[in-house]
């Protein structure tokens, strides 16, 4: 069922390693091998977190695919952006406005449907928004939205943990 | 008198909604107590709050068990207040006495990634207590990335931001004596998207 990274590449599109984010220094990791390069600054961010809780993360680890065509190449995966092994948990991160979504969410719910066994978490722009106001990033947040092109602040803010 | 009420009234002014009443979470905080002073009747455990957010609710807590317990106090570096500086989550105020042998109860005002709580559950395990259980107030777990096995839950609530009762934003609104969600404007959000 695993298939190769050249193979997703050429079905998923590829990214460069260019305009990639790394997380900074930090004093510790519990994450073994080279740091990775993380496609996107929130992911950076949400890496220094776990860090900073001494939670152990993996950084896009497995690709799953979730379409074949007729000669059995696969057409469409997804590889969330983190696996979190102390809680066995898929954590995927999307910066994107809600509105955009659609087509993660909908591999979201294939890869649910082909792989029942592998919790995966959605964590959404509001959620991201919410973990940055808890923790007083607003400055990183607005960097993080001018990006997207999104507005400032929803509502959708939660409380402190 | 006057400037009590007046106090009140501008807090008020920034709460767009009333998500529990004082009067329900009394009525829930005495049923916490009742079920804690049940299971615990003859055991004596420490109530182990972290700072600052939960004392409002342990205070409330322990007058609702009429049973011997020993109260312990924690406080954690944040994330986005210490990121300069270690990069670490770091304790900053420990615990005053040995929990080796005891049970231990941790009592928090709000379980909302779990990332705190997960840490100080490990710190808490590796001193030897006899037992370790969770109480909480409120439990909202809509973003939770680490899974806490609670034992004792006040209330389950949706993705709002809560304040009150404990609960700050800016260290502001701890002493209102209910849950509320604060008004988008106060922390200078747009209206949501249609």
């Amino acid at each position: 069922m695993w298939i190769s990274w050249p193979d997703i590449l050429k079905a998923d599109g590829a990214r460069t390693s260019a305009d990639r984010y790394d997380r900074g220094a930090v004093a510790a990791t519990l994450s073994s091998g080279s740091p990775p390069r993380f496609a996107h600054q929130s992911e950076a961010e949400l890496a220094r977190i776990l860090d900073f809780y001494r939670i152990e993360w993996r950084y896009e680890p497995d690709t799953f695919p979730l379409s074949w065509n007729a000669a059995g190449a696969v057409v469409e995966s997804f590889s969330p952006d983190f696996y979190l092994p102390e809680v066995d948990l898929y954590l995927e991160l999307t910066t994107l406005k809600q509105s955009l979504v659609r087509r993660k969410n909908r591999k979201l719910r294939w890869l649910r449907q082909l792989y029942p066994e592998n919790r995966v978490k959605m964590f959404y722009a509001r959620d991201f928004q919410a973990l940055m106001f808890k923790y007083g990033r607003l400055d990183f947040l607005a960097d993080v939205a001018a990006m997207n092109g999104n507005g400032p602040l929803n509502d959708a803010l939660g409380g402190e943990d | 008198m006057e400037m009590s009420t007046a106090i009140r009234s501008a807090m008020d002014d920034d709460v767009e909604e009333i998500l529990l009443t004082h009067e329900q979470i009394q009525t829930r905080v005495a049923e916490l107590g009742a079920e804690l002073a049940a299971d615990y009747a003859d055991r004596e455990p420490v109530l182990v709050s972290v700072l600052k957010g939960s004392i409002i609710f342990l205070a409330d807590l322990v007058r609702a068990m009429p049973v011997h317990v020993s109260l312990d106090l924690m406080e954690l570096s944040s994330y986005g207040a210490s990121t300069q500086s270690s990069g670490q989550v770091r304790i900053l105020k420990d615990l005053s006495g040995p929990i080796r042998g005891r049970d231990v109860v941790v009592v928090e005002d709000i379980i909302d990634t779990g990332l705190t709580l997960n840490y100080l559950l490990k710190y808490l395990n590796d001193r030897g207590p006899s037992s370790v259980r969770i109480c909480c107030l409120l439990d909202k777990p809509a973003r939770r990335l680490a899974e806490i096995d609670i034992s004792y839950r006040g209330f389950t609530i949706p993705d709002r931001f809560v304040i009150g009762y404990g609960l700050d934003y800016d260290e502001r609104y701890r002493n209102l004596p209910y849950i509320g969600v604060l008004r988008p404007s106060v922390y200078g959000a747009s209206p949501p998207e249609g």
